[in-house]
């Protein structure tokens, strides 16, 4: 099967003196329609700098990213993005920040609501449509966040590091959430984290990322079984592959300290 | 006192009228006992009873409607020039390099220099009036507006490409509606400097206005009635800031939540 994502020899050096920062090393990576890929490494490793090059937000200074066979050139609604930051408008309740990509492609108005109940629904969120941002916690923010971007079903989900802000028992269950969501609809996914267990919880592939300037050093499909329960934390399967992932994370944020 | 603990809406406004007894007391006290010539200062009975006069027999509403009118219009006026141009330059570089350094420029020129210009040219009518609150509001207004809208948070920008957003809807659907409350902000503060201006323009050249009156009340040595027209104006002045805060608040509910 041809991936739906394709980066090749991508590159980032950021100007500077001495011939600037190289932040992102010459990389390739493929990913597969259906699947959900967590990029795992330590901070400043420039997977989150990889993520924005595939939403359009970054120009990479090599190589290219290929979307279905097409070349990108800046952001678009086919794919969507959750940032780490709160980015709902906050002049805007939930209901019309879920239907502000509808809008933008010119829905009429009743197919738009139709669209967003149905994701605020499943995002848990039924009933808080009237909400403004400033009146919802971390969480409900990024479920709002998820469900704006799903509305557009875009051709992929990018994700930066969208649950860093949140407390831990909130981080995970919106783990179990999205999850949920990926095993209903098999949206590809390509996930940006620091959190191994979150990584390989969620992932069909983990891919880590050497300390700057980053690079894949290890790729590894998850082979734990579908719908996953949280209980698979537990399990001698999932630990075996934190602890591979542990020890090679570990590595990198050694050497990045090493460095400094 | 703890630093930074919030006082009860109602030890705010007994808080704020005690202020205003204790200006008065102390005013009172100043004149009342003759300690300060009735020539300087007038005490304040004296100055309710001939703001009574004037406005009874003197026709002094008529003067504070000419003012009214003239703040107002100059005002509408700066504003609906400086809301388009004020966006234009905070959304594109392009444009904000080519105004901003004469706009920066301008905005230190007093308007109230302007004022034998402004006779010259347009004579001790209307038009002169409201040139100098134009003057006097228009740069601050442009440039401030210029700032809010530049100041959009990236990030928010950043998602609504995502979200397949162009660059006119950009503008129109994440610059301004986010940059609104404090564009508001900043048109409520500059119509308080408008206010400034208006009573210079009308000090110089003028055969009606608040301004006009206090001038003639000069002549006459008429303290009472110079300190009732400034308290107008001051009355005034609050009762616009009270309603564009109220207006503010029902216009951007999202903006006051949770502040």
């Amino acid at each position: 099967m041809n991936p739906i994502l394709q980066i090749r020899g991508v590159e980032r050096r950021f100007a500077g003196a001495g011939g600037g920062t190289l932040a992102l090393q010459a990389t390739d990576l493929a990913v597969a329609e259906n699947d959900f890929v967590t990029i795992l490494g330590p901070s400043g490793c420039g997977k989150s700098t990889l993520l924005r090059i595939v939403a359009g937000l970054d120009q990479p200074t090599a190589g290219e990213v290929l979307l279905d066979g097409q070349r990108i050139s800046g952001p678009g609604a086919d794919r969507g993005m959750v940032f780490q930051s709160y980015t709902l408008f906050p002049w805007l309740n939930v209901l019309d920040n879920v239907c502000f990509g509808l809008r933008e492609r010119g829905l009429p108005r009743a197919q738009q609501l139709e669209i967003a109940h149905g994701f605020i629904a499943q995002v848990g969120l039924a009933g808080f449509e009237a909400h403004y941002p400033k009146q919802l916690s971390g969480g409900m923010q990024q479920r709002t966040a998820i469900a704006r971007a799903l509305a557009n079903s875009p051709r992929m989900l990018l994700m930066d590091e969208p649950f860093g802000a949140l407390d831990h028992q909130t981080r995970e269950l919106m783990q179990e959430l999205l999850l949920g969501i990926w095993e209903a609809e098999r949206k590809t996914v390509l996930f940006v984290t620091h959190d191994i267990d979150e990584a390989v919880f969620m992932a069909s592939r983990v891919v880590v990322m050497s300390a700057r300037p980053g690079r894949i050093k290890l790729d590894r499909t998850v082979d734990l079984p579908h719908p996953r329960h949280y209980s698979v934390k537990t399990t001698p399967a999932f630990a075996a592959l934190k602890a591979e992932l542990t020890e090679s994370v570990r590595e990198e944020v050694r050497r990045a300290q090493a460095e400094r | 006192m703890k630093p930074l603990t919030p006082v009860s809406p109602g030890a705010r406004v007994a808080l704020g009228v005690a202020f205003f007894v204790v200006f008065v007391a102390a005013w009172s006290a100043a004149t009342f006992s003759g300690y300060v010539s009735k020539t300087f200062l007038a005490d304040p009975w004296t100055m309710l009873k001939s703001g009574w006069v004037l406005l009874t027999e003197m026709g002094f509403a008529e003067d504070i409607g000419m003012t009214v009118w003239r703040v107002v219009g100059g005002f509408v006026i700066a504003a609906a020039i400086a809301l388009p141009l004020g966006v234009a330059m905070g959304a594109y570089k392009p444009v904000e390099a080519f105004f901003e350094p004469f706009v920066s420029f301008a905005r230190y020129l007093p308007a109230s220099a302007f004022i034998p210009l402004l006779i010259l040219w347009a004579g001790i009518g209307e038009a002169q009036k409201l040139a100098v609150i134009f003057i006097g509001s228009f740069f601050q207004l442009v440039l401030m507006i210029a700032v809010t809208v530049g100041n959009t948070r990236r990030d928010l920008v950043e998602a609504a490409y995502t979200l397949g957003a162009g660059d006119r809807s950009l503008v129109w659907r994440v610059m301004i509606p986010g940059a609104a409350p404090e564009i508001a902000e900043t048109l409520r503060m500059v119509l308080g400097w408008a206010w400034t201006y208006v009573i210079v323009a009308e000090l110089i050249g003028a055969s009606s206005g608040i301004g006009h009156m206090i001038t003639d009340s000069q002549a006459l040595l008429a303290t009472d009635q110079i300190i009732f027209g400034i308290i107008v104006i001051g009355v005034i002045g609050l009762l616009s800031d009270l309603l564009f805060k109220a207006a503010n608040r029902r216009l951007f509910p999202w903006a006051a939540l949770g502040r």
